[in-house]
């Protein structure tokens, strides 16, 4: 194949793109805007919801009290603003309280203290967990108390204690949030970045008539087609890369409040080293060629730019299967799993940001994605042989 | 410079079966000769077009263009040809010194040759002070100036006009006239199609009535007369096609 046209078409391709405001906006001002807005948006909302359900979590009601006598001065200690209430479950429902606690005494047996919450807010929820824990503490303080009335250390009931170790190294942790998220969102983004571009050079060309003047010149078909693809696959990468980018800095500046500090403590540790980042580019180089290829394939069976939406759309939902397969928690990338598109690279991108995968999950990862790129280009070339395609109006 | 040899080109439609868009046409074209391919909507003008600027392959004959055949040689049958259509055809997000540019490396051009030769396109057609507009800014004339202007951006010898003038006001396609009278004093071999009457008789020194996909007859103006004894060209072209052109009119 004479590629001697190539930088002629490369070049006219970027030129039409970089000038069409439909496709720089998908390109360029979704990656860049959607992330750092999508965070600061949730951020604030997380902050401002986690705020108002710890004030909302403090006012809580008491009925029966005297069933366990220093309960309410305990509670009160502990931060709560204790009330009294007749109907406790009426009180949570109305949200005249965030939860209600009622000692409820037994015969012969330890009174059941009964938390009266609801679920479904937020307030409730933790103040229930909040009561919990006090009431654990209060309950230790008495048991205590009881065992020194008897002389005996309450040290005979804790025989050991138990601490977890997170072995995993800090960048592994990081990995495993940051990997999830970043495979799918920048494989989604680079199928729906890709999307009008390729419309554009593709059925756009047909519609407006361009087409038949192009393929009167001596370009071949298959430059012709290499061509819009590598201008395609440089829109694609240039989604995922602005995408990449701007979650970085959106995660980093995003304000989670106090409720999200773990996120915040992971989100901070991205690895982005150059290994990494050469690694993660080099295992999407395959995936963003296959997609390229296989829209402008799709979108060159269509008259115009509507009908070739219509087609890519439901591509780019279907391609959220695999990708969500992908960050579900405990499935991991083996070797037979390696030949599933998509979802190998939305695992292989987790492993490498965790620093664990192996040379021979990468290898056999990078042969299906070139195998299945290489699948995709040529049935995009024979698409564009096509007469009654190419001529379809 | 333009032959062709029993050129036919079947299509499968869904609908009607097999539909034969050019049905074994043959036909020659000199250079300095202008080629009027006449025919009504769907008569096969344009696949027969589309086939010799070898954008699409006949099922059966072939043509050669400048020596070249478009089955065994279509990269440099497309060296020779400037194709031109009444859509125009160009890069709206584009600017015309870019069109021109872009189409000049297609046809091989670099350097000093490439900037001299759309230098003296944009100059000769008056293009220059909107050179570097964006087309989707110009008025349809100019645009159309663009269109002849990439055309010719390879000097090429053999011109394939489909409807070009199709859907101008009488003073743009005024232009496309002065282009193609030029380009036949210039030498070229114009092969045109076309529906209107008009611009076949004033612009042919040959025409061609295309129908149902083949081709019923060639010649000069006179030799269409002494076939079918009638004397305007509309009135040759219903008689070919078998409709009653009604009473002669004298102009």
């Amino acid at each position: 194949m004479p590629l001697t046209h190539l930088p002629a078409i490369y070049r006219k391709e970027m030129l039409d793109i970089i000038r069409d405001r439909r496709t720089l906006i998908s390109m360029i001002v979704v990656p860049l805007a959607a992330m750092p807005l999508l965070f600061f948006v949730m951020g604030r909302l997380v902050s401002s919801a986690g705020k108002r359900a710890g004030q909302e979590a403090t006012a809580i009601a008491l009925r029966g009290g005297d069933a366990l006598p220093g309960l309410a001065d305990f509670l009160k200690k502990s931060g709560f603003e204790v009330t009294s209430r007749d109907d406790l479950r009426a009180a949570v429902q109305n949200k005249q309280i965030a939860a209600g606690l009622e000692p409820v005494p037994r015969s012969g047996q330890a009174p059941e203290i009964r938390i009266y919450n609801d679920d479904t807010r937020q307030g409730s929820d933790l103040a229930a967990r909040n009561l919990r824990r006090a009431l654990d503490r209060f309950r230790d303080e008495l048991v205590r108390g009881r065992l020194e009335a008897l002389r005996v250390s309450p040290a005979v009931l804790r025989p050991f204690t138990v601490t977890e170790v997170n072995v995993a190294p800090q960048r592994k942790m990081a990995g495993f949030f940051w990997g999830g998220i970043l495979g799918y969102v920048v494989v989604l983004l680079m199928f729906s970045g890709g999307m009008y571009p390729v419309i554009d050079m593709t059925a756009g060309e047909k519609e407006r008539r361009t087409l038949e003047v192009f393929l009167a010149s001596p370009a071949g078909r298959e430059e012709i087609v290499l061509g819009k693809l590598l201008a395609a696959t440089s829109a694609v990468f240039v989604t995922a890369l602005l995408s990449i980018s701007s979650m970085v800095v959106a995660l980093r500046w995003a304000d989670f409040g106090k409720e999200a500090g773990r996120l915040k403590e992971v989100a901070g540790q991205i690895p982005l080293d150059a290994q990494t980042i050469a690694l993660v580019v080099l295992a999407l180089a395959p995936m963003a060629v296959m997609a390229a290829s296989l829209m402008i394939a799709i979108a060159l069976l269509a008259k115009g730019f509507k009908e070739a939406q219509s087609y890519l759309t439901p591509l780019v939902m279907a391609v959220v299967f695999p990708l969500v397969a992908g960050m579900m928690p405990g499935v991991e990338l083996t070797p037979a799993l390696a030949a599933v598109p998509l979802f190998n690279v939305c695992q292989l991108v987790k492993q490498i940001f965790q620093g664990d995968f192996t040379p021979l999950v990468f290898a056999l990862t990078m042969a299906a994605n070139v195998v299945y790129a290489a699948l995709a280009f040529f049935g995009a070339v024979r698409v564009f042989s096509t007469e009654r395609v190419l001529f379809r109006t | 410079m333009i032959q062709v040899h029993n050129l036919s080109k079947t299509f499968k439609d869904p609908k009607r079966g097999a539909v034969r868009a050019v049905d074994d046409v043959s036909f020659g074209v000199r250079a300095g000769e202008i080629f009027g391919l006449l025919g009504p909507n769907g008569a096969g003008k344009t696949t027969c077009l589309r086939l010799l600027a070898t954008v699409m392959s006949p099922t059966g004959g072939t043509a050669t263009l400048g020596g070249h055949d478009i089955l065994r040689a279509a990269g440099e049958v497309r060296k020779q040809i400037g194709f031109l259509s009444g859509d125009m055809g160009l890069y709206h997000r584009l600017t015309p010194r870019e069109i021109l540019r872009f189409f000049a490396e297609l046809h091989g051009l670099a350097g000093a040759a490439l900037r001299d030769r759309i230098a003296h396109l944009l100059a000769w057609l008056d293009i220059t002070g909107f050179a570097d507009t964006k087309v989707d800014q110009l008025s349809t004339g100019m645009r159309q100036k663009v269109a002849i202007a990439r055309t010719l951006v390879h000097d090429p010898p053999i011109l394939i006009l489909d409807e070009p003038a199709s859907g101008l006001d009488v003073p743009t396609a005024r232009v496309i006239e002065q282009f193609i009278l030029e380009a036949r004093r210039a030498g070229k071999c114009i092969l045109l199609s076309t529906h209107v009457m008009e611009e076949a008789e004033y612009l042919c020194d040959r025409i061609g009535v295309l129908h149902q996909g083949r081709l019923r007859i060639t010649g000069t103006m006179e030799e269409l007369r002494a076939a079918t004894g009638k004397q305007r060209l509309r009135e040759i072209f219903l008689t070919l096609l078998g409709i009653d052109p009604g009473p002669a009119r004298n102009s």
